[in-house]
């Protein structure tokens, strides 16, 4: 049949429009609990949650790996020597003040850590996340004769002080990642947080 | 073409009658509970109650958390819906080295369970929802003393059950109200802990069919709008 | 160059290449949809929909669910707790299908009652059959992967039937389950046939379906071919384009179902027990039968026929008999329109007879319905035989009935009703 023609064609339109934009609006709503569902659950962010280490009997010279969120995290102690020396030579490195945001506002310092004397860095190399090799002594090694202590990657050869900042001209491109942490006591760090202000 | 008298459809009459009366006779079969040997006490849980979940929940973690874990439920998710900070849940509500964001188990193990009680205490997360509140309510309600049985109970919903009357010391020293009471805040919070998505539901339901029933009217009047074209 | 010149050329460039403004045109926005179609011409639209919901709904579900017997129903758990709105997505899956069911119900009865299913339009109506028979296996194996007590029991139960099949039953239920009792080989297996083989069946009937109906184009409340009297354009003259009139019927429908529907998912998700099963919140457990195992309202009148027959007969045990009852009153729905004989389409041209059946079948439908739902007596066995017989006869006596009825004439146009 043909239909005739509408006699109130403003009505029409506007009555159509609003519906229509009431749908839209509808379905972004709708949309939501779909979108959140992707979030992580709280099994994940239980299983991520925020991991307690006892310090008590770290050693000069150990490197004690902690797992947090499926990676690791590297703990160890910096003797005054290695803090003058990081704070003295910055001329090898890349990102020598940490300009990059690889470390939280408290770790952009020097030793790029929160207390002075340990070190938390997180164990993946930034170039292709490989774990880097621990070398805490000032001596001279096959990839660098005037080695001053720090990390060496043996994928690709990037090279990391004993803050974590990465050399120049090494395939890494920035320093190692500094993940949030507190020092709930002086035996216990807490990887994963901020801590409580 | 053959002829006949003509008759109205009465057929749709007659569906709309028929669903009514099946729609109100359903009520009697599905979902009908009756309290083992008597009839279930009368009880409305509340799981807005916050204070009253809190009081089950401290109820359940002194006398029932030994035996009956709670594993499809998180620590977290109740310190957040009951309103009780994580330090203070962390430092009272968990006796062992859990953290926050585990799930609720028990350190009992099913073997030593049956050695001591005869039977596995089950788990609880989901007892309300499928038994109902009425009958959790009515259990914790009706042990009495029988000689012949292991721990010298008994228990009107759940004949010769293997638990013993936890709460045996608490019930004499409450009145009776009080220790109605008492077990209602345990019933909430397992009412709660069956079903711990319940408030949210319901709040957003409303905003939900309030929208719908904005949305509906728009379409209704457009959809008259367009029928005025055919007639 | 205008937005308007812009749409075009580039609607040129693909209808060159693709026919989409054909058949845009000629299966929605143009389709010619008679004017006098009510009510009970919105389900189909609504069983769109409804899929739609179920196959997203499902797909995040199974993001998260684990099918195996150990893990399932803890994933489930896990789904309603841990996963953001989860509980949401579970509730509205749960509900969908109580949903389907309702709403393809009420698009079967259309079909009876019209006489949609009336020649040239068997085929659309053997491949909504079709689709009937696959959504009740998607039902089935669905409410089987909770892993609840339900779950189990009522898979134990009905693949247990096949085992009544004369000679080959036993060792087709161990065929079916792939193991000596129904157990995680059997979930993970259903699983499959759940997310992958039936869903594709089932779009896939769906779409010949609708083809099919296009083909012939919609019957009508009054069963007058409107074909008979074409404008000069070759358009049926008692028809509209389903653009914008029946889209927004069906838009204003979708939102009367969406309030009920919401007002279930978020006030009574269980359905007080006809949508989840409160037995179905304790986990499978082998040893242990519930008291009462029901399946899903939507099967009960079938389970209600099945419980009917007690009784052996020619050397076939009752539990055969009952099986193939059940399956028989499936079945029956297929050959409805070979054993109409009616000359008019619709109920309400026939006679007197064909309303009295149709009466009797609703009625027994209702009844057995509920009379599954409940455990047997005496009383209520005897009364189910009874509805089975009303169920069965309206199918069985209608080569008789139609042909011997007086109807009434139907008019050639519509505005003549």
């Amino acid at each position: 049949m043909q239909p005739k023609s509408p006699p109130n064609p403003i009505r029409r339109q506007l009555l159509t429009s609003i519906t229509s934009f009431l749908g839209l609006v509808g379905v972004i709503f709708a949309a939501i609990p779909f979108l959140s569902a992707f979030r992580p659950s709280a099994r994940a962010e239980a299983a991520g949650a925020p991991v307690k280490v006892n310090i008590s009997k770290l050693t000069q010279g150990e490197l004690m790996t902690v797992e947090w969120r499926g990676m690791p995290v590297f703990v160890y102690k910096v003797s005054s020597e290695a803090q003058n020396v990081l704070s003295a030579d910055k001329s090898k490195l890349a990102d020598p003040n940490s300009d990059q945001q690889q470390q939280p506002e408290y770790a952009q310092n020097d030793t790029r850590s929160r207390k002075k004397g340990i070190a938390v860095v997180k164990g993946v190399c930034t170039h292709l996340g490989c774990a880097p090799k621990f070398y805490p002594e000032a001596t001279s090694q096959d990839f660098d004769p005037n080695w001053q202590g720090g990390f060496f990657c043996p994928c690709h050869g990037s090279k990391f002080d004993l803050a974590g900042r990465v050399y120049a001209n090494v395939p890494a491109p920035t320093n190692l990642e500094v993940p949030p942490h507190y020092f709930e006591t002086d035996s216990t760090l807490v990887i994963g947080s901020d801590g409580a202000s | 073409m053959q002829t006949c008298s003509g008759e109205s459809s009465r057929g749709m009459k007659l569906i709309v009658i028929l669903a009514f009366a099946f729609f109100s006779g359903l009520s009697s079969s599905a979902g009908e509970y009756k309290c083992g040997s008597i009839e279930c006490y009368e009880f409305s849980p509340d799981t807005k109650d916050k204070e009253s979940l809190q009081r089950g929940l401290s109820a359940y973690m002194n006398f029932c958390y030994g035996c009956h874990s709670l594993k499809y439920s998180r620590y977290k998710r109740v310190a957040e819906d009951l309103s009780i900070p994580l330090d203070i849940y962390e430092q009272n509500l968990i006796f062992d080295d859990s953290k926050i964001g585990d799930l609720m188990h028990i350190s009992l193990k099913e073997s030593k369970a049956i050695e001591l009680l005869g039977a596995k205490p089950p788990d609880l997360t989901l007892e309300a929802r499928l038994r109902s509140p009425e009958w959790v309510y009515t259990y914790l309600n009706t042990f009495y003393e029988d000689a012949s049985r292991p721990y010298g109970v008994n228990n009107k919903v759940y004949a010769n059950v293997s638990m013993p009357h936890v709460l045996e010391d608490i019930q004499s020293e409450l009145s009776e109200e009080e220790y109605g009471r008492y077990i209602a805040d345990i019933t909430n919070f397992l009412t709660y802990v069956s079903d711990p998505s319940a408030e949210t539901r319901k709040q957003l339901g409303i905003y939900v069919i309030l929208f719908l029933l904005i949305f509906t009217a728009f379409a209704y009047l457009v959809y008259r709008e367009f029928k005025k074209d055919l007639k | 160059m205008t937005t308007d010149t812009r749409t075009k050329r580039f609607l040129s460039w693909i209808d060159f290449r693709f026919p989409l403004t054909e058949v845009f045109e000629r299966h929605l926005s143009k389709y010619p949809a008679p004017t006098n179609l009510n009510i009970w011409y919105l389900f189909g639209f609504l069983l769109i929909v409804v899929l739609a919901m179920q196959i997203v709904t499902g797909l995040w579900l199974m993001m998260n669910y684990t099918n195996s017997a150990e893990e399932a129903f803890s994933s489930v758990e896990y789904i309603m707790r841990d996963v953001e709105y989860g509980w949401l997505i579970r509730y509205m899956h749960a509900a969908g299908a109580s949903a389907f069911f309702a709403l393809i119900y009420l698009h079967m009865f259309r079909g009876m009652m019209y006489g949609s299913y009336q020649k040239p339009r068997e085929l659309i109506w053997l491949g909504g059959w079709f689709t009937y028979l696959i959504l009740m296996a998607e039902g089935f194996t669905g409410y089987v992967l909770p892993w609840g007590q339900m779950s189990f029991w009522a898979a134990q139960v009905i693949i247990s039937l096949f085992s009544s099949i004369p000679v080959v039953g036993e060792d087709l239920a161990t065929w079916i389950r792939g193991d000596y009792l129904v157990s995680g080989i059997t979930l993970s297996r259903l699983f499959a046939f759940h997310v992958v083989l039936l869903p594709i069946l089932l779009i896939a009937i769906v779409f010949f379906h609708i083809l099919a109906l296009h083909e012939i184009g919609s019957n009508n409340p009054d069963g007058i071919d409107v074909k008979k009297h074409l404008d000069e354009d070759g358009v049926p003259l008692d028809t509209k384009p389903f653009f914008p009139y029946d889209i927004s019927h069906d838009i204003f429908a979708l939102g009367v179902f969406l309030i009920i529907f919401c007002s279930v998912v978020f006030f009574f998700p269980t359905g007080g027990g006809y949508i989840i099963e409160y037995v179905n919140y304790e986990p499978a457990n082998p040893l242990s039968t519930p008291a009462h195992i029901v399946p899903s309202w939507y099967y009960t009148p079938f389970y209600a026929m099945l419980r009917a027959v007690d009784f052996p007969l020619f050397g076939l045990t009752a539990k055969f008999l009952g099986f193939a009852t059940m399956m028989a009153a499936v079945a029956i729905f297929a050959v409805l329109p070979w054993l109409d004989r009616s000359p008019v389409k619709s109920i309400k041209y026939k006679g007197i007879l064909s309303k009295s059946f149709l009466g009797i079948f609703v009625v027994s439908f209702f009844a057995l319905c509920y009379l599954g739902m409940v455990p047997p007596t005496e009383t209520k066995t005897l009364l189910s035989k009874i509805f089975t017989l009303g169920y069965f006869s309206y199918f069985l006596l209608m080569p008789i009935y139609t042909r011997i009825e007086k109807c009434k004439p139907v008019p050639e146009r519509v505005a003549e009703v």
